[in-house]
């Protein structure tokens, strides 16, 4: 029993080890410098962050069941040139939104049933769908008449995205709620139980009459519904639907999900992790720009986090071991 | 000879050469001349030359990577570190290194970053499309940083471009290089240890390790072949732009692992071929040059191009079921 | 010519909460084939997985050639002469023969592999066991025999002295069978020894020299195979072959003794079964395993299916659980024809069944004893979709006192139980289903005598509730024990149908499930 005490306190250890990462790279840069822990930056900072937090939330969800979606960044591009054709040329700006946020969660239902149904691996399909998505984005701002749908756009386009909610920007609120939706989903909802139990173990899952093709299609939907959420918001914040957005986009995911202790493997993972892991990237970035850190530098940085942060959990765990 | 043998020999023949092989062989050659009749420039020696051009980074790149893929791993940042290794490049010769030594140099840097993906998946065992996703964003910012993120292209010597654009016997040097290092690969996948430990890893891991292959000092000689691959497809690339392009190849990984999937190597690996691959990359750019030819638009191509990804998966699938 | 190549010496070994081996000591004569028997749970696995390195023992020594043996791990074993023909086959399907026996022993030139007479003697020795293997075959497309005698070859081409073949006959035909068999009686030659793992008592007299019987974790006797009663051998003189003439009914009952002991059946109270209320029956079932499964499960009805590993108990659950396709035959429930595709739709006509494999196919061992708990039925603590946890809590802590597990608290993961633990909290999964037929496959393996028994209680206890249980096992007290009616598999097949509380011929049942004649 005293070994099992000893266990649990390690186990928390790690738990809260990247917490306390975030907290002293806070510090770290408070400290270094006076711009940082103001007002107008730590804005900033979240207003760059929400758009990962809100598309990792459901990612993260998705990666706990042990799967995977390399399409995110498209989608995101897709929905937001849809959001901006639709609302020019068809529908207002609120129908519009909704229509771009289906039409992404169209796309991540098609994921759902290639790799359920097709049995295609996550990775192929979602590649598939990534190179498709960003194609039809293109083709949408083809059919508008240029590169960017910049003008035109109902004067409404870029409250979205804009708005202030007191000091705080509408788009930090729509994180937080999101990241309360996705904890809810997370801790206390059949759904979030049956993607932890399907990334622990698919086939005691299934045996245990768990309907596993349904709630991986579920996720699937669910992560291209965020996705198409943040480009509707992104593009809303940009003023223009641009095709090119969102590059590179899926990775950024997927270092704040697997950074908040996410496995790649399944069955273990936080949505809440996953937003300090968000938060970690996104406060390192901004705080190396402060201080006049080429942005280039970043760059590099989020790779050396990235693998660091895992080989230290792997040492925590094997030390556990 | 009469019916008998020959229809013996025909049966022989198709049984060496896998059916997935053949079909993505008949597809590209259903291709060629579709295009052909659709458009009178596509097949000239001029355009042919230029589609060989093009697909050579993929297939110098794809060589490698196929061997990996075969046991098992995959690699992300080939994109990043031929960016690298292009940007290495160009630095060198502008401060006035002699150009072979550039090159030398552009290898080297892939050989470093080939080191660094080994040490992750091998060393610290963390799983290779992570591990080498970090790798990316190492290799990508350094790329960045070293060149202030603008383009190389300042007091560039002269014989800067003849490593890309140089010929013998009418054909460019990158497609001498490609060509050389196609056979390679298939010389060391068919007779030596590598190829034939990389079907061994990928099979059967255990068996693999039972046997006394040392599965880690493997698959880090994997990595370490595409390091210096892709240093090379850095310069080569370099070289054609003209210029050190620090932005160069984002998604280039994917092109990659696209034309190895269509191929006939499966993300499981045991299984998968370098001329396959080939084939797979030529398919990518033959379409993608056809349908710039026909005046279609570039977007529908990255349509295409996910399309043909998910379509070769099912084929693939099928013909394993039979 | 008689030595020992092996020597094993008090070994013991122990997991948690249960003693797999209890101070087993036998000898091993150089160039015999030594056959160690034994019903499932009697140790040998153990005591294989010890001698291949695969696992460490607790205490004893082994002895290899008069050499301390201590194999750190099956590579190592290897180096050391011991080489393993392990069930799941260790070659690789995507090469060919020569590349498979090569493997990891390439001479090479310049990193090119090339040809040496090493090659030529692989072959010498491939084509002395079976002449239709080519060199250059895909051995993805040989069959499992064939693939055994890849492996035999590489064996003995790294001058191993014992090989260790643990049921090589399970998944190979009659033909290929006998083939297998020449092989290992020329193994003899090639100063080659066989330790020879079987269920097939008839094979042991084919081709064993020494038989070692192994129950409960002791070694029981080991005795030379010519001193069973019914077993003659003759050498003739002139051309020095031995002939061995068996009589399988009697020296196979010997040995069917020695195996079982005393099978003591003091837990079974027969009741009365109401044979009017059928709650489940299966007419003709067929599929890639089973041929023609038909029988009648009455409600209240503890029914026990006995037989080998192989011989589609596994499968008959899974048919009825909707995990395994049916090629032919009728499943009715309470009198109704039903289709059920997916365990799911078994779970909604409260069917339910514990898994054969706990830790894959039972557990999601990474989640905790609450969360396994609850899995199977979401809807007995959550509604629309939400959970409500204080109601899960208490229900997990209710099953947790009510099946006695031992455990920190319902939060504790499952990775860290015993697997006595372990499996009453697959029980307590799917009671929390509310079966009224449980299907439960070898519901006490692995697991410590004390929770064998809570096991076997709740069953019981269930039984009374008029719950309808199947009972799949392969340990014969298990089922003598629990079950009203036994039925006996051999092969995919209904052997025999046994009502229990009568005296049974325990020998005679053993006989019939290892393919004797009923």
């Amino acid at each position: 029993m005293m070994n099992l005490s000893k266990m649990s306190f390690k186990l928390n250890i790690q738990k809260y080890l990247m917490l306390c990462v975030l907290l002293l790279v806070i510090i770290a840069f408070s400290l270094l410098t006076p711009k940082f822990f103001t007002y107008v930056n730590l804005r900033n900072v979240m207003l760059q962050v929400s758009l990962i937090v809100i598309t990792g939330s459901a990612v993260t969800l998705l990666m706990i069941s042990g799967h995977f979606d390399l399409s995110v960044g498209s989608v995101i591009a897709f929905a937001g040139i849809m959001h901006a054709y639709i609302s020019k040329h068809i529908a207002p700006t609120t129908v519009s939104i909704i229509i771009a946020i289906c039409l992404g969660g169209l796309i991540g239902f098609l994921n759902g049933l290639m790799v359920t149904k097709l049995k295609i691996t996550p990775i192929i399909a979602t590649l598939g769908t990534m190179y498709a998505a960003r194609g039809l984005a293109f083709i949408v701002a083809r059919a508008d008449g240029g590169a960017n749908i910049t003008s035109g756009l109902p004067l409404n386009f870029e409250n979205f995205g804009r708005k202030m909610i007191g000091p705080v920007p509408f788009p930090i609120i729509l994180m937080i709620v999101v990241v309360i939706i996705f904890y809810y989903i997370q801790t206390k909802t059949n759904l979030g139980r049956y993607a932890y139990s399907i990334g622990a173990n698919e086939n005691t899952s299934y045996l245990s009459g768990v309907k596993v093709e349904r709630w991986i299609i579920l996720l699937y939907l669910l992560v291209g519904l965020f996705a198409a959420f943040c480009g509707t918001i992104l593009v809303s914040r940009l003023g223009s639907g641009v095709p090119t957005i969102g590059v590179g986009f899926e990775f950024d995911v997927i270092i704040a999900v697997v950074l908040g202790g996410t496995l790649i493997s399944g069955g273990e993972g936080s949505v809440l992790g996953m937003v300090i892991g968000a938060l970690i990237v996104g406060f390192v970035a901004n705080g190396l720009n402060l201080l006049d850190v080429q942005s280039f530098y970043q760059t590099v940085i989020k790779g050396c986090i990235l693998l660091g942060s895992i080989i230290l959990e792997r040492g925590l765990k094997k030390k556990l071991v | 000879m009469n019916v008998k043998t020959v229809d013996a020999c025909m049966q022989k023949i198709t049984k060496k050469i896998p059916a997935q092989l053949l079909i993505i062989t008949g597809i590209l050659v259903l291709l060629l001349i579709i295009f052909s009749f659709f458009s009178s420039r596509f097949i000239s020696s001029r355009n042919l030359l230029n589609i060989l051009r093009q697909s050579s980074f993929i297939i110098m790149t794809g060589c490698a990577v196929t061997i990996l893929m075969i046991s098992g791993n995959i690699d992300l940042s080939v994109g990043s570190v031929a960016a690298l290794s292009g940007v290495t490049m160009a630095l060198l010769a502008q401060s006035g290194v002699p150009l072979p030594i550039a090159v030398m140099g552009a290898v080297g840097i892939g050989l470093l970053a080939g080191g660094l993906n080994a040490l992750v998946v091998s060393i610290f065992e963390i799983p290779p499309f992570i591990g080498t996703l970090g790798t990316m964003f190492i290799c990508r910012g350094i790329a960045l940083i070293l060149t202030d993120g603008f383009t190389v292209r300042d007091n560039l010597p002269s014989n800067y471009k003849l490593l890309g654009h140089g010929e013998l016997f009418g054909i460019p040097f990158p497609i001498w290089i490609m060509l050389s290092i196609i056979i390679i690969s298939v010389v060391l996948q068919k007779k030596s240890v590598i190829g034939k430990y990389s079907i061994a890893i990928g099979g059967n891991k255990l068996a693999a390790e039972l046997s006394g292959i040392n599965v880690k000092k493997m698959v880090s000689i994997f990595y370490l072949i595409i390091g210096g691959v892709v240093g090379l497809t850095g310069a080569v690339q370099s070289s054609i732009l003209g210029v050190g392009e620090p932005n160069i190849g984002n998604g280039f990984e994917f092109d990659v692992i696209i034309a190895i999937i269509l191929g006939g190597t499966t993300l499981d690996g045991g299984e998968g071929s370098v001329i396959g691959m080939v084939i797979g990359a030529l398919i990518v750019m033959v379409i993608g040059n056809g349908l710039n030819l026909l005046g279609v638009l570039t977007f529908y191509q990255s349509i295409l191009k996910g399309a043909i990804l998910v379509a070769a998966v099912l084929l693939d699938q099928r013909m394993r079921k039979q | 010519m008689e030595e020992n190549i092996i020597t094993i010496n008090n070994i013991g070994k122990e997991y948690p909460g249960v003693q797999a081996l209890k101070d087993v000591s036998f000898d091993i004569k150089r160039n015999t084939v030594h056959c160690i028997v034994g019903e499932n749970g009697a140790g040998k696995s153990t005591l294989i997985k010890i001698l291949a390195g695969a696992q460490q023992r607790s205490r004893g020594e082994i002895e290899l050639n008069g050499i301390p043996y201590n194999p750190k791990n099956t590579r190592h074993a290897m180096n050391s002469g011991m080489s393993v023909l392990f069930q799941e086959l260790n070659v690789i399907d995507q090469l060919t023969v020569e590349e498979n026996l090569t493997l990891g022993m390439e001479k090479l030139r310049f990193g090119f592999i090339r040809k040496t007479e090493h090659q030529d003697r692989l072959q010498e020795i491939l084509f002395s066991m079976d002449k239709t293997i080519k060199l250059n075959h895909k051995v993805s497309d040989l069959s499992v025999a064939q693939k055994q005698v890849i492996e035999i070859t590489k064996a003995i081409a790294t001058d191993s002295k014992v090989i260790i073949m643990d049921e090589p006959t399970a998944a190979i035909t009659e033909g290929e069978i006998a083939k297998l068999f020449a092989v290992i009686k020329d193994l003899r030659k090639q100063d080659v020894t066989v330790i020879y793992i079987s269920h097939r008592l008839n094979e042991i007299f084919e081709i064993g020299d020494y038989v070692t019987v192994m129950r409960d974790g002791c070694m029981i006797e080991t005795r030379a195979i010519t001193e069973f009663d019914g077993c003659t051998e003759k050498i003739d003189t002139g051309t020095g072959v031995v002939e061995r003439t068996v009589n399988e009914e009697t020296a196979c009952k010997a040995l069917i003794r020695m195996m079982l002991g005393e099978v003591v059946v003091t837990r079974y109270t027969p009741k009365e079964i109401d044979k009017t209320k059928v709650a489940l029956s299966l007419k003709n079932i067929s599929n890639h395993k089973l041929k023609n499964i038909s029988f009648d499960l009455y409600k209240g009805e503890t029914l026990g299916f006995y037989g080998l590993v192989g011989s589609g108990k596994s499968e008959i659950a899974r048919a009825i659980y909707g995990v395994d396709d049916i090629s032919n035959g009728e499943i009715m429930l309470n009198g109704k024809p039903i289709n059920l595709k997916s365990p799911d739709k078994a779970i909604s006509e409260s069917i339910s069944m514990v898994p054969e494999e706990r830790r894959t196919e039972g557990l999601c061992t990474m989640l905790n004893i609450r969360e396994n708990i609850t899995l199977m039925n979401m809807s007995s603590v959550s509604s629309r979709g939400v959970i409500n946890k204080s109601k899960e809590r208490e229900l997990s802590t209710d099953y947790i006192s009510k099946l006695q597990i031992a455990c920190r608290d319902g939060n504790q993961k499952t990775a860290l139980l015993s697997g006595g633990n372990q499996q009453k909290v697959v029980l307590a999964k799917c009671l929390n289903s509310n079966p009224s037929i449980f299907l439960l496959d070898e519901p006490s393996r692995g697991v410590d005598v004390g929770a064998k028994e809570e096991i076997h209680n709740i069953i019981r206890e269930l039984a009374k509730k008029g719950v309808s249980s199947i009972v799949f096992s392969s340990e014969l007290p298990e089922v003598m024990n629990l079950c009203d009616r036994i039925i006996l598999l051999y092969e995919g097949e209904i052997r025999e149908v046994l009502v229990n509380g009568q005296n049974h011929d325990f020998e005679n049942i053993l006989h019939i499930v290892t393919g004797g004649s009923v």
